[in-house]
């Protein structure tokens, strides 16, 4: 189906994506942010290695609020 | 400076004498009331019912305001009031961000309740001097100044003549003038505006502190509003405030070590996780610039846009290169995340300091957004020389941000020309006649004057004088209830649509911030998700002003695990500190369900207030469509990929083979019905009718059915 | 300048560098009222105190931590206005406070301590 959820959003998957090649695509460059895939928490140092996998339910939160 | 001249001009007026207090559990149980007209000081004892249901801070402000004026009181007459207070927090010095002053009065471009939140040391040191808040009445016939001794129990009403009025100038003289020596001048605080104030409605209050280490006073702004055109109203020139002997203990809290130990906490949060989080300690509220530009959400040329290629000339690398560093910048003991940023001997290139070398308190990123890219203006050495100017002639730099926008867009339009202006070429990006416009609003001459009168009477006069279109203008003009948008672009956030247009004071971010949570993280999708956001995020942010707290703290920070969380936005951590401090000082069992439940009762008041002044209800949380979606073809078509996708998924209409106009209709339809479905859901939510009141029902759950709320509900259900 | 030089290898946790230090400063023996404190580790006991490396001083909002002549970085008690910055500031964790005081303490280099120590982990010594 090469597609996946980026929060709740339906979202084109490409084979070999990771989450920071994800970020990099929608320009999330905002330091505080809560990775999450299939509801598991993935840690900062490992966006470089972690590849999502087709189907995957991905959340990438923002943590701003506001000056 | 020849300060024994200035003060032998001053003329005593009334002096006064009082018992010194004490404070109990962040109480000292008094408030002072100064009436400028006939020069009456008394103190007012705080009563219980006072404490129970208002707190302190803004709560007891428009407690003594509603006390104060009628339904019929103007912003200029002598019944309306200033009130300054801390709160029952205020002034501890171990948890950062714990000095704020609330400012309260009605304001000039709502012609409602305006509060309006400020660091410096004048609400502290208010509270140690013996008071919780300071009432002001009246119009004085000359220019006064009103200096409190806190120390010697004395104050005086003076007539002062000959000092400056601008505040940069004002602040050093008055401190220099009632300090002894250099060691006691970190122990006074003056609050003043400035010569805007004299004309325009968006005047500011100026609140000071005292720099230990560049020796210098620093400015903090009671920004929105116009409270400061008030204050030069009453012909107040300052308030100067003098107390000695600032310990972590004032307060006399029922339990200092709950307080210490969140303190202590956070410091060391701050200390070691800043650097990767907001770095708020290197650039301040200025390190989003950038971010926002990459979200589109940088306010450009009026609200168009929500970015900007030019963005990088003004990003927080820039400023963080300007910014002195080093400097623990905090505007109150104790803040360990020291936002406030200064450049050093910045050297004025226009005006009436043209040449001087001079500190810039900022800059902030509001002012970044508004004096720079919401007007076109990506010049880092202008935002800042428009920062300093608006700073010391009191012009609140949102407001003047926002209205410079608007007029840019009336200018390129054809709606104002150069015959209108003056010469003016209000073009977009032309820094010189912003400066030009903010000088002449100073000097109280020409457009500038105009300007200074708020977007809401501009589009007005426009209509009348010059024939312009009513409806481009209500759509361009980004204002409401009066008051001027604060600077992010919420087109593409329903919440942050009803963040900006469903508060009680106008559309500012004091309230609610929900665009990320909504727009990018899509974690509020339905209407209930929203409405339970925009009850949840106004009545907790409502909390820090009747406290003396500052907003930042709790959440431009955050724990290491906090993403482990349940609700990562609330920060709960940092929620249980708030718990844990005020438990702490004032000796209840609050929790955090608790919290938001004090907030209801002052938000709901302040709805009730406004309802009271002839505002308050649904036709008044309406929003220009600017703030909505595109209203120009120029704006649509260059997002033109995103909102022919929503109409075609979210609409379901064909945008192929339509006209730009056609699609921008459908779109337009669409949204306005969105906001409208989200209004119905926050009303809901809050207890209020559909046409915005709070019902009696409401108030009784919320233990706020005071008589007098009752009474104003009534006529209205 | 003088500092404390610590030698952790040789501690043998027995505390009396902690009994030491507050008996001076606060006339009664409790570790936590001690500007030297002992943390005992699996391994190896951590001995944590001031080496006057003066962060403190810079972040303290009203100038009341200075350097002295000798290089010790000092708090004035007068100017304290407690609100702990340097507590949570101190690279070392060596800035301490106790509820029963608004103001904070730290080791200032005396030397009581290492008079006690049986195993000279700890000693005074010229930088």
């Amino acid at each position: 189906m090469d597609m996946i959820k980026l929060n709740n959003r339906d979202y084109e998957w490409e084979e070999g994506l990771t989450v920071r090649r994800l970020l990099q695509k929608e320009t999330f460059t905002y330091p505080r942010l809560i990775v999450k895939i299939n509801n598991v928490l993935v840690p900062d140092e490992e966006f470089e290695s972690t590849v999502i996998r087709d189907g995957d339910d991905v959340k990438v939160i923002h943590l701003l609020a506001g000056g | 400076m020849n300060i024994e001249k200035l003060k032998s001009a001053h003329k005593l007026l009334k002096e006064y004498k009082y018992e010194l207090g004490k404070i109990e559990r962040g109480y000292t149980n008094r408030t002072l009331y100064i009436n400028l007209g006939d020069n009456t000081i008394k103190e007012k004892t705080v009563t219980q019912l006072m404490k129970d249901k208002f707190i302190g801070g803004k709560g007891f402000g428009l407690y003594y305001l509603w006390n104060a004026v009628t339904p019929d009181t103007k912003w200029n007459s002598p019944e309306n009031e200033i009130v300054i207070a801390s709160g029952p927090v205020g002034g501890i010095t171990q948890y950062p961000g714990s000095g704020k002053s609330l400012v309260c009065s009605l304001s000039p471009l709502t012609g409602m309740p305006m509060d309006s939140n400020v660091g410096g040391y004048f609400g502290p040191l208010l509270k140690f001097s013996g008071f919780d808040a300071l009432e002001l009445q009246g119009k004085a016939d000359k220019d006064v100044i009103v200096f409190i001794d806190g120390n010697s129990g004395t104050i005086r009403i003076e007539e002062a003549p000959e000092e400056a009025i601008d505040s940069h100038i004002l602040g050093e003289q008055l401190t220099e003038m009632y300090a002894e020596n250099e060691e006691d001048k970190r122990n006074i605080s003056v609050v003043s505006a400035g010569s805007a104030a004299n004309n325009a409605y968006i005047g500011l209050l100026n609140f000071t502190f005292y720099d230990v280490r560049r020796k210098q006073i620093r400015l903090k702004q009671a920004g929105r509003g116009g409270i400061g055109t008030v204050f030069r109203d009453k012909k107040i020139k300052a308030l100067v405030v003098k107390f000695a002997g600032v310990k972590g203990n004032l307060n006399n809290p029922a339990d200092q070590s709950s307080i210490n130990k969140a303190g202590i906490k956070l410091h060391k949060e701050i200390h070691d996780l800043d650097d990767k989080q907001n770095r708020m300690r290197q650039v301040g509220t200025a390190n989003i610039i950038e971010v926002m530009d990459q979200y589109d959400l940088l306010p450009t040329h009026n609200y168009k846009f929500g970015g900007h290629p030019d963005t990088y000339k003004i990003s927080s690398k820039v400023f963080t290169s300007m910014i002195t560093q080093n400097t623990p910048d905090g505007c109150w003991y104790g803040c360990s995340m020291s936002c406030a940023k200064a450049v050093d001997r910045f050297e004025l290139k226009t005006g009436p300091y043209k040449g001087q070398k001079v500190i810039v308190d900022g800059p902030e990123y509001e002012n970044a957004a508004g004096l720079g890219s919401n007007c076109g203006i990506f010049d880092p050495y202008a935002i800042l020389e428009l920062n300093f100017y608006c700073d010391t002639y009191a012009v609140d730099t949102i407001s003047y941000g926002t209205l410079t926008a608007f007029l840019m867009e009336c200018y390129e339009n054809g709606i104002i020309n150069k015959e209108i202006t003056g010469g003016l070429e209000l073009n977009f990006g032309n820094s010189s006649a912003s400066l030009e416009m903010l000088h002449q609003m100073a000097r109280g001459e020409g457009f500038g004057k105009l300007a200074g009168l708020g977007i809401r009477n501009l589009k007005r006069i426009f209509v009348e004088q010059y024939g312009a279109d009513p409806v481009f203008l209500n759509d361009i003009g980004m204002e409401q209830k009066g008051l001027e948008f604060s600077e992010y672009m919420p087109k593409e956030s329903l919440a942050q649509q009803g963040g900006y247009g469903l508060t009680n004071k106008g559309p500012q971010h004091d309230e609610a911030w929900l665009i990320f949570m909504d727009m990018v993280n899509n974690q509020i999708p339905t209407f209930e998700d929203k409405a339970e956001a925009l009850h949840y995020f106004p009545m907790f942010r409502t909390w820090f002003g009747l406290n003396g707290l500052c907003k930042l703290p709790w959440n431009d920070i955050a724990p290491a695990d906090n993403k482990l969380t349940e609700e990562p936005a609330k920060i709960p951590d940092h929620v249980q500190n708030y718990v844990d401090i005020f438990n702490g000082v004032t000796g209840k069992k609050i929790d955090k369900n608790e919290l938001i439940v004090q907030s209801e009762r002052v938000y709901n008041f302040q709805r009730i207030f406004n309802i009271r002044m002839g505002y308050g209800k649904r036709i008044h949380d309406a929003i220009p469509y600017r703030a909505m979606g595109p209203v120009t073809a120029e704006e649509y078509l260059s997002r033109q990929e995103r909102y022919d996708k929503q109409l075609k998924e979210l609409v379901g209409f064909n945008p192929e083979g339509k006209t730009t106009e056609e699609k921008m209709a459908a779109l337009r339809a669409y949204r306005k019905d969105q906001y409208e479905k989200l209004t119905d859901a926050v009303y809901k939510r809050r207890g209020w009718t559909m046409d915005g009141v709070p019902t009696v029902e409401h108030l009784k759950a919320i233990g706020m059915d005071l008589p007098e709320l009752v009474e104003v509900v009534k006529k209205h259900l | 300048m003088k500092v404390l030089k610590r030698k952790p290898e040789l501690c043998i946790a027995c505390h009396a560098c902690e009994s030491a230090c507050s008996t001076t400063w606060f006339k009664e023996d409790n570790a936590e009222k001690s500007c030297i404190r002992i943390k005992e580790g699996e391994k190896e006991n951590v001995i944590v105190s001031c080496t006057q490396c003066g962060e403190c001083i810079d972040v303290c909002p009203v100038q009341a931590i200075t350097r002295d002549k000798n290089g010790i970085v000092r708090i004035n008690k007068s100017i304290c206005v407690g609100c702990f910055i340097c507590v949570g500031f101190c690279p070392e964790l060596a800035m301490f406070m106790n509820d029963e005081y608004i103001e904070p303490f730290k080791c200032v280099a005396c030397g009581q301590c290492a008079k006690q120590c049986p195993t000279e982990a700890i000693s005074i010594e010229q930088e």
